[in-house]
């Protein structure tokens, strides 16, 4: 257990362990296809603004309940990792350490690159990495390692995804208390335009779970797509600015550069972390868009899918 | 009474695909996309019509592969039919896997509400229900410790106490009252009595028929995806149970390959009870 989930960390600069990455099991839930599920003809007459109200009262009830399925879901996750673990939650700080030791060595000791502070600059990039990353691994088996669930009736599937980034989340949150002490140490400081992180967290949340979606279901469909996933993610991780400055790529690739999301993202969390400035508004804008469409796509095709899974599996 | 769920002229078809169809992205690239498409299609379930009333419990009978299964699943709404309309009012509960979501390492009461949220209360319905589902497991000392430590009867005990506090409005049993021991096994019967008493329309898939004889308003008959017959449980499992013995004997005619065979076995036979004698 443990070796998986130090493989499925250090996993992400190496990504032949990509396929150790763990896939958790996630239930979650959605109604899968609409069926009219709770109104009966019969009872549309007794008056209508009675049925809206129950309508709406019967939204409201299932709101809730998707957010409870999706945190007593998260927690199960989080739980079960950590139980049976010596170190318990204290995982999720030696993980990252140990990586920041490994980039430390080889970028500023063995390439040494020509950063300021850099630290500061690797680690913070590479916490926002390891949780898409992560999610994107794991989301690849949100299906098909969550058989049981998906024979269940009326449980709502699209939960399942979601569960996952958001459990990546949380191992995001618990891991920036030693981002902070590494900006502290490494005497870049805390600036006060940290406060903006949230609004980039959501911003990474949505692009991640559209993605995530997407993943799902072609993993479910092609049993193999995880295994080009590692590929695809390792390219697109030395295609961030993850341990180099954006202004290190020759001008002329900068426009193609530019067109992967997470350039903006990445400079963004350094913005505020490192720089002490606000991001810019348009750029983060513009991400949120993306992010939305994706989302909706992503989601649309998933639910589309998702008749077909249990045939599938 | 309302009809809970009616099911008006149900068709599956499940396709079979070539039998090296591409399951990955390599091989559907190195081998073409067309074997993705399904070389054949065949129906599991065909014209099949009926309804449930609220307060009634219909059992379907059938033998293996005859789409009994299958018809659960597309009541559950797992599955979406190819053809007819399935509609249910309320909410759905199902008997098939119980447990579905427990984790080893978590403890009773942990599960408990996993298994709960996952079975569709919300974490306030589930934490009102909560002494009443221990009490009814009867595990009301292990309730702490991790499920890993729990008997399978114990695990199957609390699977049942949870799906029992759902209060489904649509009940689909699969094969499932022949777990625990008698005394559970009749809690359990007193409880599935108890939620049709109170309204629930409830499908039992079994091959039980004597269960079904004793608990159903009604049963259908499945013969490869299509009604037979439907109707009184007693007639109707009589009409099946007919036609199974007659194919069973034809069976019994039919596989003794050679006669030689035949008479060799009956040698054998008469020599033994010669031997006894």
């Amino acid at each position: 257990m443990l070796d998986r989930i130090r493989a499925s960390q250090i996993g992400f600069w190496c990504s032949c362990t990509l396929k150790l990455g763990g896939v958790p099991l996630s239930p979650s839930s959605t109604r899968r296809h609409k069926r009219c599920p709770d109104r009966s003809p019969r009872d549309a007459n007794p008056g209508d603004s009675l049925m809206s109200r129950l309508k709406s009262l019967r939204s409201k009830r299932q709101l809730i309940y998707l957010l409870d399925l999706l945190r007593e879901l998260v927690v199960r996750d989080i739980k079960v990792r950590y139980k049976r673990s010596v170190l318990g939650i204290a995982w999720s700080l030696v993980n990252p350490l140990m990586l920041l030791l490994t980039f430390y060595f080889i970028f500023h000791m063995v390439l040494s690159v020509d950063i300021p502070r850099y630290s500061s600059f690797a680690f913070s990039g590479m916490l926002a990495w390891s949780w898409f990353q992560l999610s994107l691994v794991q989301a690849a088996g949100a299906i098909t390692g969550n058989r049981d669930l998906i024979r269940l009736p009326g449980f709502p599937l699209g939960v399942l995804p979601a569960v996952i980034v958001t459990t990546n989340l949380i191992h995001f949150l618990l891991a920036l208390p030693v981002l902070l002490a590494v900006l502290v140490i490494n005497g870049t400081g805390l600036k006060l335009t940290i406060l903006a992180m949230p609004i980039l967290m959501i911003l990474q949340f949505v692009l991640t779970l559209g993605l995530a979606y997407l993943v799902a279901t072609a993993n479910t469909l092609f049993h193999d797509t995880q295994h080009l996933l590692g590929t695809l993610l390792q390219l697109l991780m030395f295609l961030s600015p993850i341990f180099y400055e954006v202004s290190m790529v020759p001008p002329r690739y900068q426009t193609l550069y530019s067109l992967n999301p997470f350039v903006h993202l990445m400079d963004a969390y350094r913005a505020i972390l490192l720089r002490g400035t606000l991001p810019d508004g348009i750029v983060l804008l513009v991400l949120g868009g993306v992010g939305a469409c994706l989302l909706y796509v992503g989601l649309k095709i998933f639910m589309r899918t998702s008749y077909r899974f249990v045939e599938e599996l | 009474m309302l009809d809970t769920i009616i099911v008006r002229g149900l068709g599956k078809q499940f396709r079979r695909y070539h039998a090296d169809r591409p399951r990955t992205l390599r091989d559907a690239f190195i081998r073409g996309l067309h074997r993705l498409k399904p070389i054949d299609r065949f129906w599991v379930l065909r014209e099949v019509s009926f309804t449930v009333a609220s307060g009634r419990m219909v059992g379907v009978v059938g033998r293996n592969g005859s789409g009994k299964s299958t018809l659960l699943k597309v009541v559950g709404g797992v599955v979406r039919p190819n053809e007819g309309n399935v509609e249910v009012h309320g909410r759905i509960g199902g008997l098939i896997d119980l447990g579905t979501g427990f984790h080893p390492d978590l403890t009773g009461r942990e599960n408990i509400f996993v298994n709960g949220v996952i079975a569709g209360l919300t974490r306030c319905e589930v934490a009102k229900r909560f002494d009443s589902i221990v009490d009814f497991a009867e595990l009301e000392e292990f309730i702490d410790s991790p499920l890993r430590t729990y008997s399978t009867g114990m695990q199957m005990r609390l699977g049942f106490a949870v799906a029992a506090h759902t209060e489904p409005k649509i009940l689909l049993i699969d094969e499932m009252l022949s777990v625990g021991d008698m005394a559970f096994q009749s809690k359990c019967m007193q409880r599935i009595s108890q939620f049709k008493a109170e309204g629930c329309a409830i499908i039992l898939v079994s091959h039980d028929v004597a269960s079904i004889q004793q608990l159903c308003d009604e049963a259908l008959w499945l013969r490869q995806g299509r009604l037979v017959a439907q109707g009184d449980p007693e007639v109707v499992v009589g009409q099946y149970l007919a036609e199974m013995s007659t194919e069973t004997q034809r069976h019994a005619a039919v596989t003794p390959s050679t006669p030689e065979h035949h008479e060799g076995l009956r040698d054998a036979g008469e020599q033994e009870l010669f031997r006894v004698t």
